[in-house]
């Protein structure tokens, strides 16, 4: 067994192309992965944060805080900007000198694994999860002299959940002792997480440090962007705008964003080729958004054979009679051969008409029973029926 | 010179059809790439660019494909890598990394298999060591360690992406979207599924990680390209070895398009089903009749197939029972018209059928009572009828209830076709159907 492998990815044999021009720049500058030095928006949580960090190391003590939010608004990054300017200040010998390990309840295949993780972070050492909890125990309660502060965050906190909440508790519990020196940084995306899921000595010792994040809104995302391209000029002003305003509608998740403009970036460089200007326009945002947050249930109903369209129609049919939204497949069938019928189609077997009833099942416009029912299966519809009928009146 | 060439242009009929059947049939069931997508232009540039620019630039993106089964997604998936590595400076730059869902069953296997693919440092030979939780730290602190400009990009390529996301917290798909949109080593994780609602499978925040890119394979095919996409699937190619009989397979391919019946059988393929997998099903069929003494594909062969394919499968069931178990099965019927699909069970099934003998047939259908539940419980084997309560339970054989599994026109279908149905038989079906 190889005991002390180095995990790498081989690397290229000549480096990745620097971007070219203009939309390619912005296009780098725009990723999700380019996180720029400074967030823009969120300088209250930074400073909320970065004083209950820096007081907590001050004074050698230990303590918890909950933050919360939807995904997408900088939870993560704010915090890591938080670090990073304290061990900046620790470096000029602002502050005393602390460590800082991350743990996210994603990344694990099990709670338990957190010990494992924080224990191979603090010491290099490798133990199970049993022997690990033990040592971290020993380790924050023990005093020891010269003892440096150490700060942890807790990423997807709600992932560490199991039945004894042994985990949160000991996580929570170690803060509290005397000698332990640790402040605990947890987040999650719920807001009423400790109410809900955590016992009542869990949320207790969780504390009430709590922090939510609200989503941003159409002036912040369009400022994060605009510091994002920093100068970069290729977004007219609007086109900006009407993406910010859309997502700030739909979720202000700041990695929509994004990825809209990314998107947009794209069709512009296809479409450009001929008018030579290289800006972002209203009409490629456009496209850009409809093909992000469009649903594509109309478009599979019209591109849906004809039969498959007679079959949708023959449930619309059929509900409509039983006034339910649940029929079984026999008496939509029945509905479909007279349906057939009208059309002057030659009217199909049973084994065609369930292949058909299948592959819309496959592609969920049905729900559908197993089908080995087979004339028994109930068939409901996953698109609302107003839907179904603009989609085959239109053409 | 010439006469050599001449016999090299001229094979015999047998080698011919050996030849087109060998072509054909790795053309339909084999799924050979075609040389460029047909109809799917703007679709396979878009993906073409995004792979290309991870493999060049070193962006990390994903996408997922949708599109109903048999739409062609896996096709133009390899249609773009095999385009994508004729560059020199990405062939020897990409990895790539195959998973499948239904392989990949849990997140587990999926690791190693990962593992292995990349061949990271703690595989030997074939095997990969460490434990579920060490090899996904190690994996991702592999990940972590590369950057954007200097380490190799890599493709995660998910077919059946939502039976991914039926595992346990969706871990692996956090993961890899998560090193998808952070400065870490660069992969583009594309994901094929037949499901439209695949994004409402995926948990809040690896939906957030998702950049929403879907590339939608619903192809709007008229009549005439489904006509256009018959021809070019049973063209020979140029290169045949006997151009003479390969003009004149050509010729009658086209002649078949122009014919009426082949083009009623083809609309009805269509109407029911857009997708080349089932075209392909069809030209099979049609192509196994093609033999020495019948070097030429007819319309009566295409009829056949077509025949074949869109036969009922219940119906041939009914053609194999006795006329014992197809009175059963009127009985059913009666029954079921009687009291409207309530269920029933033997007892009541043998009243119906003992009235019929009395009243209509003397002496050839008197059978015992264990007879006719023999026939009863050969009918259950078969599927035709169905327990209502999902079988075992205390009731009494005779006095379970039962569902008939047959439709009203399969059953007359059947009593019209079946061979030498005595004439009492059939009177007595259709007084009950009225």
């Amino acid at each position: 067994t190889p005991r002390h492998a180095t995990p790498s990815i081989p690397t290229r044999s000549l480096p990745a192309r620097k971007p070219e021009n203009v939309l390619e720049e912005a296009r780098a500058r725009l990723h999700v992965s380019s996180v720029p030095e400074s967030l823009p928006c969120r300088e209250q949580e930074f400073q909320d944060i970065y004083s209950f960090v820096e007081s907590k190391i001050m004074d050698g003590t230990g303590g918890c805080m909950y933050i919360s939010g939807v995904p997408g608004t900088g939870k993560t990054a704010t915090v890591h900007e938080v670090i990073r300017s304290l061990l900046q200040a620790a470096e000029q010998d602002e502050i005393p000198h602390f460590r800082f390990i991350e743990i996210n309840g994603m990344r694990m295949t099990d709670p338990h694994q957190a010990y494992v993780q924080i224990l191979q972070k603090l010491t290099d050492q490798k133990a199970t999860a049993d022997h690990a909890a033990a040592l971290l125990e020993k380790r924050f309660s023990m005093p020891a002299p010269k003892k440096e502060t150490t700060v942890l965050l807790v990423d997807e906190l709600d992932l560490l959940w199991t039945r004894k909440q042994n985990v949160m508790y000991n996580l929570f519990d170690w803060p509290t002792r005397r000698h332990a020196r640790l402040v605990v940084l947890t987040i999650a995306n719920t807001m009423d997480l400790p109410e809900r899921i955590m016992m009542n000595r869990v949320a207790s010792r969780l504390g009430l440090t709590r922090m939510s994040f609200q989503p941003y809104n159409f002036k912040q995302l369009q400022q994060i962007i605009t510091s994002r391209l920093n100068r970069v000029k290729a977004f007219e002003e609007d086109a900006l705008q009407l993406i910010s305003r859309k997502v700030a509608a739909l979720s202000g998740d700041a990695r929509r964003c994004l990825d809209i403009c990314r998107r947009a970036t794209e069709i512009c460089e296809h479409s450009g080729q001929q008018g030579g200007t290289k800006l972002v326009g209203m009409s490629h945002v456009m496209e850009a958004l409809d093909e992000m947050f469009s649903s594509s249930y109309i478009t599979a109903i019209r591109c849906a054979s004809l039969q498959e369209q007679l079959f949708l129609r023959a449930v619309i049919a059929e509900f409509r009679r039983l006034g339910l939204e649940e029929a079984t497949f026999q008496q939509v069938f029945v509905q479909h051969q007279g349906l057939c019928r009208m059309e002057g189609l030659q009217p199909i077997s049973v084994s065609e008409g369930l292949a058909v009833c299948q592959r819309l099942g496959a592609c969920r416009l049905l729900l559908l029973e197993p089908s080995r029912l087979d004339l028994l299966l109930r068939v409901r519809l996953n698109v609302s029926q107003d839907d179904v009928l603009y989609a085959l009146k239109a053409d | 010179m010439s006469k050599r060439k001449s016999r090299e242009a001229h094979l015999a009929v047998g080698d011919c059809v050996a030849q087109v059947q060998r072509i054909l049939r790795e053309r339909f069931c084999h799924q050979r790439l075609p040389d460029r997508p047909v109809g799917l232009e703007s679709q396979y540039k878009h993906l073409l660019e995004l792979l290309r620019r991870t493999a060049v630039h070193g962006e990390s993106n994903s996408v997922l494909i949708v599109g109903p089964r048999g739409a062609g997604k896996t096709m133009l998936l390899r249609c773009a890598l095999r385009e994508l590595l004729e560059l020199q400076e990405v062939k020897q730059n990409v990895l790539q990394v195959h998973l499948s869902g239904l392989l990949q069953t849990d997140d587990r296997i999926a690791l190693k298999e990962i593992t292995r693919q990349l061949h990271l440092e703690n595989v030997v030979g074939d095997k990969v060591f460490g434990s579920f939780a060490e090899n996904l730290v190690f994996l991702l602190e592999a990940l972590k360690r590369g950057d954007k400009s200097s380490s190799r990009p890599v493709f995660f390529i998910l077919e059946e992406f939502d039976l991914f996301a039926h595992h346990k917290n969706q871990t692996l798909l956090y993961n890899l979207l998560d090193v998808s949109q952070s400065a870490q080593a660069p992969v583009a994780v594309v994901g094929l599924t037949c499901r439209l609602d695949v994004l409402e499978l995926l948990e809040k925040r690896v939906k957030s990680r998702f950049s929403h890119r879907q590339i939608h394979l619903l192809s709007c095919m008229s009549f005439c390209q489904y006509l256009d996409a018959f021809r070019s699937e049973l063209a020979l190619p140029d290169d045949f070895p006997d151009s003479k009989f390969s003009q004149e397979w050509n010729l009658n391919v086209s002649e078949l398009c122009e014919e009426k019946s082949v083009q009623e059988i083809l609309q009805k393929h269509f109407n029911s089903c857009k997708d080349f997998r089932s075209l392909h099903l069809l030209l099979l069929l049609a192509l196994t009749r093609v033999s020495v003494s019948n070097p030429t594909l007819r319309a009566v062969d295409i009829l056949e197939a077509s025949r074949m394919s869109s036969a009922d499968s219940k119906a041939n069931i009914l053609h194999g029972l006795s006329v014992l178990e197809l009175c059963l099965i009127i009985a059913m019927k009666h029954l079921n018209d009687i009291y409207e699909g309530e269920p029933f069970n033997f007892q009541m099934v043998h009243n119906e059928f003992k009235k019929f003998i009395q009243r209509k047939s003397h002496s050839i259908h008197n059978f015992e009572k264990p007879v006719v539940i023999k026939a009863f419980e050969h009918l259950l084997q078969l599927e035709l009828i169905r327990p209502v309560d999902g079988g075992v339970c205390k009731v009494q054989r005779e006095y379970q209830l039962m569902r008939l599994m047959l439709d009203h026109t399969q059953v007359m279908e059947a009593l019209q076709r079946y061979p030498q149905c005595p004439t009492d038989v059939k009177q007595w079906a259709i007084s009950a159907f009225g």
